[in-house]
């Protein structure tokens, strides 16, 4: 039986919120940022700022130069999360197969309930309408339609904005022939350029590699785009009700220039490693392998080394033990750091670890339930390390700062 | 631009049997009482346990940003926007 995958995708999802939520914004290009200053980056660009070839990523300064009438505005991820939640419990209703790709992304696999629906086109529209409807008349979104869901992707990207676009099977050469690898889902600039390298451009292309190079050069990859190269795409669509348990547990964070030093970059490093520590109880994981990165100079290279705990752990303070120790192993100390990341892997799930019989050890985990219930109870920001106050002018509330996948919390 | 107020208000408010929300009539700031013509966008807000309800509603051409505690049952002019 053919699949009938839909790809919702929100358009401009962060600027059209805003435009949502405050009508003078309506109709002007405007760009979300996360702090008010030129070297921040434009997190969302509203449609008519596209226009001006303002794009996602683009420094502050850059988005001023391609559009000087743009109107910059703080994010608010809490806004964007409650308003997923909101499209999310309408996707719900349509289907089980429902999977939440990120924040202003989704897949459903409509297989069973299309015909219900009158097909997939009037389903899409139906979405659409309730989308307007029940979130707002700027809250827009685009739906591809296709059999797997790189396909649908695709050819809802080639339908934005505010579109319902779909890949009929005599189509498909069509679409082959006319598209780049690059724009491909799941293709990015290395594999693109690798392809390149050896004359592979379109699709059609690719599909026409040799099974043996793409397998010899990208390992069992090379045999998915093989598939797609050859217009097929079986991608399982991972529900919503079955997330697989996350690998590692991860934060990082491009720092102001004030705060680049490498002394103040630690003490930022510390407060990432107690988010990470928390993030992780809250999920109900412990974790042996710490990785510490930063990066160099503001386009410099970035450094990454790993130490493995002896135990498992969910605590801040043996997350920056541990980065101290990777730290302490480079010769020489950069002056300048740009960004700074800690990641924790090799996770075992609480309830299968020992507990520690040490005292010291009980402390610390008491200690930390006392603080989560705090911050449970009166917010993140509530009950915070002294340390913390030294590295204030990062402000938490914009730029992702605490977000993470976990928080859609969709159950 | 929204600017940011954040100054106690007095709120009318329907509580419609079913509605996820309590729909927001009128208010009173400054001793002066503005009707919601149009409600634009609500959202949720956690602050650690408490729940907020975040407003922007219209009152004759311009945007007021206003929040519920729902713990405590206090509104707040969160922010507002006037047409020049």
């Amino acid at each position: 039986m053919r699949r009938v995958i839909l790809h919702v995708d929100m358009d401009s999802y962060f600027a059209s919120v805003e435009q949502q939520v405050c009508p003078s914004l309506r109709g002007k290009p405007i760009g979300v940022t996360g702090r008010p200053t030129e070297r921040s980056i434009v997190v969302a660009a509203s449609r008519e700022a596209k226009r001006y070839r303002v794009r996602t990523g683009m420094p502050v300064w850059e988005a001023r130069k391609a559009c000087p009438k743009i109107e910059l505005v703080p994010g608010n991820p809490e806004r964007y999360l409650s308003v997923t939640k909101r499209f999310i419990e309408i996707l719900k209703e349509y289907t089980a197969l429902l999977e939440i790709y990120s924040i202003d992304e989704a897949f459903l696999d409509v297989t069973q309930e299309e015909a219900r629906h009158g097909g997939p086109i009037r389903m899409a529209e139906e979405i659409r309408r309730r989308f307007r409807e029940e979130l707002g008349e700027c809250i827009t979104a685009t739906v591809g339609i296709a059999e797997g869901k790189t396909f649908a992707k695709l050819i809802g990207a080639r339908s934005k904005p505010d579109g319902v676009g779909r890949l009929d099977p005599e189509e498909m050469a069509e679409l082959l022939e006319s598209t780049a690898v690059g724009d491909v889902w799941g293709i990015g600039p290395r594999i693109t350029a690798r392809l390149n390298r050896v004359g592979i451009r379109t699709l059609k292309e690719l599909g026409r590699a040799s099974e043996r190079y793409l397998k010899s050069e990208f390992g069992v990859y090379g045999l998915h785009l093989l598939d797609v190269g050859q217009g097929r795409d079986s991608t399982p669509l991972v529900p919503y009700t079955d997330v697989p348990a996350p690998k590692s547990v991860g934060h990082s964070k491009s720092l102001p220039p004030d705060l680049r030093d490498f002394r103040l970059a630690s003490i930022v490093l510390r407060d990432l490693c107690d988010k990470v520590a928390r993030r992780m109880r809250r999920l109900g994981f412990m974790g042996r392998t710490v990785h510490c990165g930063f990066r160099v100079g503001s386009i410099g290279p970035h450094y990454g080394k790993q130490t493995t705990l002896d135990l498992p752990s969910d605590d801040g303070e043996t997350f920056y033990r541990a980065c101290l120790v990777v730290l302490d192993k480079i010769p020489v100390k950069p002056e300048q750091v740009s960004n700074v990341g800690v990641s924790v892997g090799n996770l075992v799930p609480t309830e299968r670890t020992l507990c520690s019989l040490l005292e010291v050890d009980r402390r610390r985990e008491r200690l930390n339930e006392a603080v989560d219930r705090i911050r449970d109870r009166y917010g993140d920001r509530s009950i915070q390390l002294g340390t913390s106050l030294l590295v204030r002018p990062i402000p938490q509330h914009v730029g992702g700062f605490f977000m993470a996948s976990d928080d859609l919390e969709v159950g | 631009m929204l600017t940011p107020m954040n100054e106690p208000i007095d709120a009318l408010v329907i509580y419609r049997r079913g509605a996820p929300h309590p729909h927001l009539r009128a208010f009173r700031w400054n001793d002066h009482r503005y009707d919601v013509t149009a409600t634009h966008l609500i959202h949720h807000q956690r602050e650690g346990a408490a729940v907020h309800l975040v407003y922007s509603v219209d009152c004759n051409g311009d945007t007021y940003v206003v929040r519920l505690d729902t713990g405590r049952g206090r509104w707040t002019l969160e922010a507002l926007d006037t047409v020049d």
